[in-house]
């Protein structure tokens, strides 16, 4: 398997300290598309090995400002899944108060939407939530992400906070740099191989639905939702940067959800059609 | 930006002495909320103003050089919120030096709860849990308390905060603004009757609040052309 966390316990047996996991991912979205059915498995298979039939799942969508758009897709895709989904939402803290520390530490995945990294270490600064996450993670919470999400656990990411691909720092949780849409997005790769060159520390760039998966010491496990989308390793060596991909574990997507009955209906009657040959 | 109450924009409108005004919306403190942001643009519509808006969470739309387009403004709109994630936001893009040298410029700097209390150099923030102090740009060397309400939990706050040796300031109930020029308050202005502005200060070891003559400017006879003091620049905080 090579994903030690996906057959384990998310503790170390013995009651020694739990075992640190980050999941970074390149970029995904939560739509009823295959690779994304297979990025919120992973997620949620990730949760279940800490908190049992039941995880609990946050979302943290300080990166895109709160948006209703973020926050409903992520209900979207654990609303109806064995899981219990809840967000923290900085920006709407007003209108429904919560203890964040508490609530944060009841959680078995913390999930960070995408958006700007450099707000969203901003408004975490103000908050205080970096201890808390910190917190999070040595006890054995699973922190993820994606886009900026995925960025803010490293010393380092290349952002388009400020419009164009630049550095910025990270909380520094996990050693060296990430790019995250890194073949999707080619001025942010070209960005981030010339930062490496001028001395940003080197890392790993991730294409969107490529992931790479920290459990404890160690190197990560690559894995990738969808053919073709990888994980590198950018490393600096004589001056030179070299970037290397990673095998990865290919994540198949689950069945989907039963359809709904109309949609069901419309399906089967096109398929009696094509094949008595009413369509093209 | 008051639902079906004009007044308030009205009156920073007249403020700027310009024909066609231009206008920037910072709606940071909400996360850039896009309901905020069409509200915004109805209270300030394009027959009166030019209005723009600058979303820090999505930098890769509007203006590239946010000095060079603030700057450029007659008024500065800054809409309410979290004012902890206003000022930590603002400071990641610079827009607190940023304002301050508009300010000094003469752009006319105003807002609405957040949007006030970023202002001054203290502030009581209620937005989450119980009322906190913290520190705010400083532009104007005061305390602000916003939605000053009686009996209202801020208000107990800011009264506890100023007898712990928080500095002497304004606050104003929910309609009322302080509008300031330069550092020195011009005058109390409110979009609803009742509403008022209140200055702060501790004598001995009491509190003392003082009530602001305010001028309601639904009043018909309102002399909203009055000329306030020569502006250096001008501040009003609602």
């Amino acid at each position: 398997m090579g994903l030690a966390g996906l057959n384990g316990d998310g503790a170390a047996a013995g009651g020694g300290a739990p075992v640190r996991r980050i999941l970074a991912l390149g970029g995904h979205d939560f739509t009823s598309r295959p690779p994304d059915r297979a990025v919120c498995e992973l997620l949620l298979r990730l949760a279940s090995e800490r908190g049992g039939e039941r995880p609990r799942i946050c979302i943290l969508p300080t990166a895109s400002g709160d948006t209703s758009d973020q926050i409903g897709r992520f209900y979207g895709a654990f609303g109806e899944r064995p899981c219990e989904p809840s967000d923290v939402s900085l920006f709407r803290l007003g209108r429904r108060p919560m203890a964040l520390h508490d609530h944060l530490l009841a959680q078995d995945l913390i999930y960070v939407g995408g958006g700007s990294l450099v707000n969203l270490l901003a408004v975490w600064d103000a908050h205080d939530i970096a201890s808390i996450l910190s917190l999070a993670w040595r006890r054995g919470i699973v922190l993820a992400g994606q886009s900026a999400g995925a960025m803010c656990w490293f010393e380092a990411g290349i952002t388009k906070s400020s419009g164009k691909a630049r550095e910025a720092a990270g909380l520094g949780m996990l050693a060296g740099s990430l790019c995250v849409h890194y073949n999707n997005e080619p001025d942010r790769r070209a960005a981030y191989l010339e930062a490496v060159a001028d001395g940003m520390p080197p890392g790993y760039g991730l294409d969107d639905y490529a992931g790479l998966l920290w459990e404890g010491e160690g190197s990560p496990a690559a894995v990738t939702a969808r053919r073709g989308a990888r994980a590198y390793r950018v490393s600096t060596r004589d001056d030179e940067v070299n970037e290397s991909p990673l095998p990865a574990r290919f994540l198949p997507a689950p069945a989907p959800a039963a359809l709904r009955e109309d949609i069901a209906e419309f399906r089967r009657i096109k398929t009696m059609r094509k094949r008595a040959g009413w369509l093209g | 930006m008051e639902s079906g109450n004009p007044l308030l924009d009205d009156y920073v409108l007249g403020l700027t002495r310009a024909e066609r005004p231009r206008v920037c919306f910072l709606p940071s403190a909400s996360g850039d909320a896009d309901h905020y942001i069409v509200r915004f643009y109805r209270a300030f519509s394009a027959h009166r103003c030019e209005a723009t808006h600058i979303s820090l969470f999505r930098r890769e739309q509007g203006p590239e050089d946010l000095r060079r387009h603030l700057l450029s403004q007659d008024l500065i709109y800054v809409g309410g919120g979290s004012v902890v994630s206003l000022l930590g936001v603002w400071r990641a893009h610079g827009i607190d030096a940023i304002l301050r040298e508009a300010w000094e410029a003469g752009v006319v700097l105003c807002g609405l709860s957040a949007g006030s209390l970023c202002w001054f150099a203290e502030a009581v923030t209620g937005f989450h849990g119980a009322p906190k102090r913290l520190d705010g740009l400083g532009l104007l060397p005061f305390s602000n308390c916003v939605h000053y309400e009686r009996g209202g939990s801020r208000r107990e706050a800011y009264h506890r905060f100023l007898l712990e040796g928080m500095r002497g300031g304004y606050a104003a109930e929910d309609g009322a603004a302080l509008h300031f020029t330069g550092t020195e308050l011009s005058r109390v202005v409110a979009s609803r009757p009742q509403a008022r502005g209140y200055r702060l200060d501790v004598a001995g070891r009491r509190v003392v609040e003082m009530r602001i003559a305010t001028t309601f400017l639904g009043d018909r006879g309102v002399e909203l052309a009055r000329p306030v003091p020569e502006a250096l620049s001008t501040a009003v905080a609602a």
